[in-house]
C-alpha cells in the first residue's frame, strides 16, 4: 500500500514481549477501504487473543477536513460486544505520523508494561514507575523521560487498574469517548499507557487534485450552519440543554481537535481568571472539556460550572468515564463535590442508556446544526447515525464533526479515496464495509 | 507583504502547519513546515503560532504578536527558560516563500477553517 499510508501493521504480544511488523496489505484495503473497516477485520484475526486493535482511518492526518479520528476497537469487557472508540485530540494524527497504520495488541503482560510507538517503531517499556500514578502524573512521566512534549499518551489510572467497569482511557490529560471501560482492558492486559510520536510522510496519489478538493470541501463546509458558534457549551445547547450562561464565566478558550473546522473542545480556568491571556504562572490552572455528556451530567446534579469542570477533572486524574459517575451518583443520591470524588473506586451497576451500536454515543445521536433532510418525525434518525458514523470511522472524520457537515458525502469520501490512494473505491465496497461494521 | 495571525480567531487545529508541510513536501508531513502551532503547554492551555520569514520570526501569542530577528533571542535571560521547546525545530527550516508558486497565495490561509490568517 503506497499512498496514505505508513504502510505497516505492528503486531504486539504482551505475554512474549515480541513485536512483529507487517506491510499493509494493499488487498486489504481495496476491500475495507480502512479505519473501522479494517480494525473489524484485524480483530476478527486476533479474537481468540482478546485484542485491542489501534487504527487510523483512510484521510486521518491529512488536510481532509475534520481528519482527526483514529479509534480503538476491542470487545466491550462489560458487554462482550466488538465496539469502537473515537481518539481525536491530536492523538489521532500523531499515530498515522508515528509509522504504523494499525496496531494490534495481543495477549497479557507479565508485569504493567507500556508502548512507545513512535518513527516506524514499536517497543514495549517497564511500567513500573508510572503505574499505581494517576493519569495526569503518568504523562508527565512519559514525556518528560523521552524529553518531548509532543508525545500523544493514551492511558489509564486508578479506575482502569483496579479493573473499573467505567475505566477510560485517556488523551494525555483529558476524557476521551471511551464510553466502553476499554480501561478495564488496559488494566487487565497490564498495558498502562500508549505512547505516540511520528515524523513520517504520507505520500498521495495525485497530490494537487487531492488537495484541491481538500480545499474545496473546506470552502463548502466552513460556512456551514455551525459557522460563528464554537465549543462544548454551543453543543449541549444544540442538544437542547442550554448551558452557555452557565459554563460562560469560567471558559479560557474554544479548541479543536486536528484539522477540525468546528472546535468541539472548551479550555476552562478553575485556579486562574480566565480572561488571562499570558501564560498562566500555575501549572495546572484548569481542564479541557471535550466531553459534554460528562458536562451535562454533572450540571444535571444541580453543581456549579466550576465544580462540575473540577468533578471532570478529578474524573479524567483517576481515568475513570465521568458519565458514568454522574449517573450512577446521581442514582446513589450523592449531590456533594467532596462525596463524588470519593465515590469513584465504588461506582458500580448498569447504566440507563448503554449504547447498543458498535459506536461510541459520545457523538449526539442526531444531526447538529445541519439539515441532512431527514425526515421530521424521526423515524431516519437512528439509522442515519449508525451510517453517518460508519463513515467518520472508515475515513477517519471526527465522529462529532460528522454530524454538523452533510457537504462530506460519501460520494466526496469514495472520490477522495480513490484521488488520494490511486484505488478505485465503487460504493458498492462502501455498502459492504457499512454492513459489515454494523453486522 | 507577509502573513498576519489574529491569535484570538486560532483554535489550534493545526490546519496552517499541515498545509505548509504539504507546500513543502508535495506530501502530508509536518517536518518541513515553516508555521506552527506550539503544544508545549497543554496543561495551561498555553498556545502560539509561530512562523518563520526570511529574516524574523513572527510569534503570535494570545497577548500580541512579537516579531523577533532571526538570531536574536529578543528576551531578558530570566524569560528564556520559558520559551516552548516545540517551536525549535522551526529555525532549521526554509523561511516562508508566501507558497509563491502557487496562484491563489498561501495554503496555511486557505486551511484555516476559521479565519485566523491573513495577508497584510
Amino acid at each position: 500500500m503506497e499512498y496514505l499510508t505508513s504502510n505497516k501493521v505492528a503486531i504486539v504480544d504482551l505475554g512474549t514481549s515480541k513485536i512483529v511488523h507487517e506491510k499493509l496489505d494493499e488487498a486489504l484495503v481495496r476491500e475495507k477501504i480502512g479505519g473501522a473497516g479494517v480494525t473489524c477485520e484485524l480483530y476478527e484475526k486476533y479474537k481468540e487473543e482478546d485484542p485491542i486493535i489501534l487504527g487510523t482511518g483512510l484521510f486521518t492526518g491529512t488536510l481532509v477536513p475534520a481528519s482527526a479520528l483514529s479509534m480503538i476497537t476491542a470487545k466491550n469487557p462489560s458487554t462482550g460486544k466488538v465496539c469502537h472508540a473515537p481518539l481525536t485530540l491530536y492523538a489521532g494524527m500523531e499515530m498515522k505520523y508515528s509509522g504504523f497504520d494499525y496496531i494490534v495488541i495481543k495477549g497479557k503482560a507479565p508485569k504493567p508494561m507500556y508502548l512507545w510507538v513512535h518513527d516506524g517503531i514499536a517497543d514495549i517499556h517497564d511500567a513500573k514507575e508510572i503505574w499505581g500514578k494517576n493519569v495526569w502524573d503518568a504523562t508527565d512521566s512519559i514525556r518528560d523521560s523521552m524529553g518531548d512534549a509532543l508525545i500523544q499518551v493514551l492511558g489509564i489510572g486508578k479506575a482502569g487498574e483496579s479493573g473499573s467497569d467505567f475505566g477510560q482511557v485517556c488523551i494525555n490529560y483529558w476524557a476521551s469517548g471511551d464510553r466502553w471501560g476499554f480501561g478495564k482492558l488496559f488494566g487487565r492486559k497490564k498495558l498502562k499507557s500508549v505512547a505516540l510520536r511520528g515524523m513520517s510522510l504520507l505520500e498521495i496519489a495525485d497530490p494537487e487534485g487531492f488537495v484541491q478538493a481538500c480545499k474545496e470541501l473546506l470552502l463548502a463546509v466552513k460556512n456551514g450552519p455551525f459557522a460563528g458558534k464554537q465549543g462544548i457549551a454551543e453543543l449541549s445547547a444544540e442538544m437542547g440543554e442550554d448551558i452557555r450562561k452557565w459554563l460562560e464565566p469560567i471558559i479560557h478558550r474554544h479548541l479543536s481537535c486536528f484539522n477540525t473546522p468546528f472546535p468541539t473542545n472548551t479550555f476552562v480556568f478553575l485556579d486562574e481568571d480566565p480572561k488571562h491571556l499570558k501564560e498562566s504562572e500555575k501549572n495546572e490552572p484548569g481542564f479541557l472539556i471535550t466531553d459534554v455528556y460528562g458536562l451535562l451530567g454533572f450540571n444535571k446534579m444541580g453543581l456549579s460550572a466550576q465544580d462540575s469542570s473540577a468533578l471532570l477533572r478529578e474524573c479524567a486524574r483517576a481515568g475513570i468515564d465521568a458519565v458514568a459517575v454522574a449517573e450512577l451518583n446521581q442514582k446513589a443520591g450523592m449531590t456533594q463535590l467532596e462525596e463524588i470524588k470519593r465515590s469513584f473506586g465504588d461506582v458500580k451497576g448498569p447504566l440507563e442508556h448503554l449504547s447498543k451500536e458498535p459506536f461510541s454515543p459520545w457523538a449526539p445521536p442526531a444531526p447538529m446544526f445541519a439539515d441532512f433532510a431527514l425526515s421530521p418525525d424521526g423515524s431516519q434518525t437512528a439509522d442515519w447515525w449508525k451510517r453517518r458514523q460508519a463513515m467518520a470511522y472508515i475515513f477517519g472524520i471526527h465522529p462529532i464533526f460528522a454530524l454538523m457537515s452533510p457537504e462530506l458525502t460519501e460520494e466526496k469520501l469514495l472520490e477522495l479515496a480513490t484521488m488520494g490512494t490511486g484505488l478505485e473505491f465503487t460504493p458498492e465496497t462502501l455498502e459492504q464495509v457499512v454492513g459489515d461494521i454494523l453486522k | 507583504m507577509g502573513i498576519q495571525i489574529d491569535l484570538k480567531k486560532c483554535v489550534s487545529c493545526m490546519a496552517c502547519e499541515m498545509a505548509c508541510g504539504y507546500h513543502r513536501d508535495e506530501g502530508f508531513a509536518l517536518l518541513s513546515s515553516c508555521i506552527m502551532v506550539t503544544r508545549g503547554r497543554e496543561k495551561k492551555d498555553y498556545s502560539a503560532v509561530v512562523l518563520k520569514e526570511e529574516e524574523n520570526l513572527v510569534i503570535a501569542r494570545p497577548e500580541g504578536v512579537e516579531v523577533r530577528k532571526l538570531g536574536s533571542t529578543g528576551k531578558s535571560d530570566q524569560d528564556k527558560g520559558r520559551e516552548d521547546a516545540s517551536a525549535k525545530p522551526l529555525l532549521l527550516r526554509e523561511p516562508c516563500d508566501l507558497c509563491s508558486d502557487r496562484k491563489d497565495g498561501p495554503l496555511c490561509l486557505q486551511f484555516c477553517p476559521v479565519n485566523a490568517i491573513s495577508l497584510g
